[in-house]
């Protein structure tokens, strides 16, 4: 018994390693033939993805302090301290929050566009990474991805070529936003992936950056597509991305 | 190397992971007030040590001081709150073996998803701060955080082999405790 007791610990540390996405081929498709086959890991499958789940749509987003990055950047004589806010200041900042807020108005009023692009986006980036492989097509050649998707959507996306910038393509997937299939490539930056879903529909704010689900989305607009791009990336190095791929020949 | 190289570079490596570094530490300290003080001495220890940084991934090596900090801090201020590791190895002696954890319970219908997809954030929260500390540093790091095995390894200073079964311990005592707090 004690040997099967190791062999069985094996095979649930391989379940929690398939969920996460950290198994060679080999032991994907024997772990999936023994998921299939044996109802006690099949449960253990599903117990891992429900919980990781609930951890990522329940916990509330963390804010980080809003003063702690002025803090530290002083700790390390990066900067001075702030200035003390004069009453030109404090004035300034309720007209932003005015400002602000007729903008949130706006936005209650005209929910369509933007916002659930954005959801639909952020839902297709998750759903690819909770599924064993991100990518439909597994390809780091932009001539093997973009004829990829040829029969599959009316319009193969604009692929470029980044790997020299540190952003190699690592393949492409076809997501759906609200009933049209659009196409998504996906590229890598270090253990992180980054989904650039081309929508051809030109109706969105340029270059606007947002976070949802915690996870950091650019928009912008390129000859009638909207370009979104996803990832837990942080913003900086997306926008880096973003500006790359707008600006590539 | 000048000041100004040593700033340049505290910008590029750290400061794109203050985010994560105040979660983790907030994880840890259970306490946002004391997360911005460990975060805080955590960059000076990073600035100081910057120079030295050989290259690779910047947020496992923030996270690495970030971690050995908080716990620095944690010994220095409420030494009664740290899990010694001596207790920890007892702890994992002491568990029933995984194989035997995950097998309570029916596995047709399996409703007990549905349940787990339902627990609330308090619950959660809750459950995750009663896990050991090597726990649920591992589950933060991996689960919340999304670092991979090989990145958790690094920062926690230990084999890949140990973050496996570190996760899987971790999230078989959260769904554990998720199920019997129905």
């Amino acid at each position: 018994m004690t040997v099967t007791h190791g062999e069985d610990d094996r095979a649930i540390l391989l379940v929690h390693a398939y969920v996460d996405g950290e198994l060679d081929p080999a032991n994907v498709i024997a772990i999936e033939q023994r998921m299939a086959a044996e109802p006690k890991l099949a449960a253990e499958q599903a117990r891992v993805v429900a919980l990781r789940r609930a951890l990522r749509e329940r916990l509330p987003q963390e804010a980080v302090p809003p003063g702690l990055e002025a803090r530290v950047r002083r700790t390390v004589g990066l900067t001075g301290a702030p200035p003390r806010p004069t009453w030109l200041a404090l004035a300034a900042s309720v007209m932003l929050a005015i400002f602000a807020s007729s903008g949130g108005t706006w936005y209650a009023l005209q929910p369509s566009a933007g916002e659930g692009t954005a959801e639909a986006v952020v839902a297709g980036h998750l759903r690819a990474l909770m599924a064993p492989q991100p990518i439909d097509v597994a390809s780091s050649d932009g001539h093997t991805v973009k004829p990829w998707f040829n029969g599959r959507i009316p319009q193969a996306p604009r692929v470029v070529d980044l790997a020299q910038d540190g952003f190699p393509l690592v393949g492409g997937r076809v997501d759906v936003v609200g009933r049209t299939p659009v196409p998504s490539l996906v590229y890598g930056r270090r253990q992180h992936l980054i989904s650039l879903t081309a929508i051809p529909d030109a109706s969105v704010a340029t270059n606007k950056s947002q976070s949802a689900r915690g996870y950091n989305v650019i928009a912008w607009t390129a000859d009638g597509v909207t370009y979104w791009a996803v990832s837990d990336l942080n913003p900086n190095e997306l926008q880096t991305f973003a500006r790359l791929f707008r600006d590539a020949p | 190397m000048s000041g100004e190289d040593t700033r340049a570079r505290f910008e590029r490596i750290v400061q794109p992971h203050l985010g994560d570094a105040f979660a983790l530490a907030r994880w840890i300290t259970g306490d946002r007030a004391d997360a911005e003080d460990v975060v805080q001495e955590a960059c000076l220890r990073a600035f100081r040590a910057i120079n030295g940084y050989a290259g690779g991934n910047t947020r496992a090596w923030v996270l690495t001081i970030v971690r050995n900090t908080a716990y620095t801090w944690l010994a220095r201020n409420r030494s009664a709150l740290v899990t010694a590791v001596d207790d920890l190895a007892a702890t994992e002696h002491a568990n029933a073996n995984l194989a035997e954890a995950s097998a309570g319970g029916t596995y047709a219908a399996n409703p007990e998803s549905d349940l787990i997809a339902l627990a609330d954030a308090a619950k959660l929260e809750a459950a995750i701060a009663t896990l050991p500390s090597q726990f649920r540093d591992t589950l933060v790091l991996r689960d919340i955080q999304g670092l991979d095995y090989r990145e958790i390894a690094a920062v926690t200073d230990v084999p890949v082999g140990t973050v496996m079964s570190r996760l899987a311990r971790a999230r078989q005592r959260l769904i554990r405790a998720i199920e019997a707090g129905e």
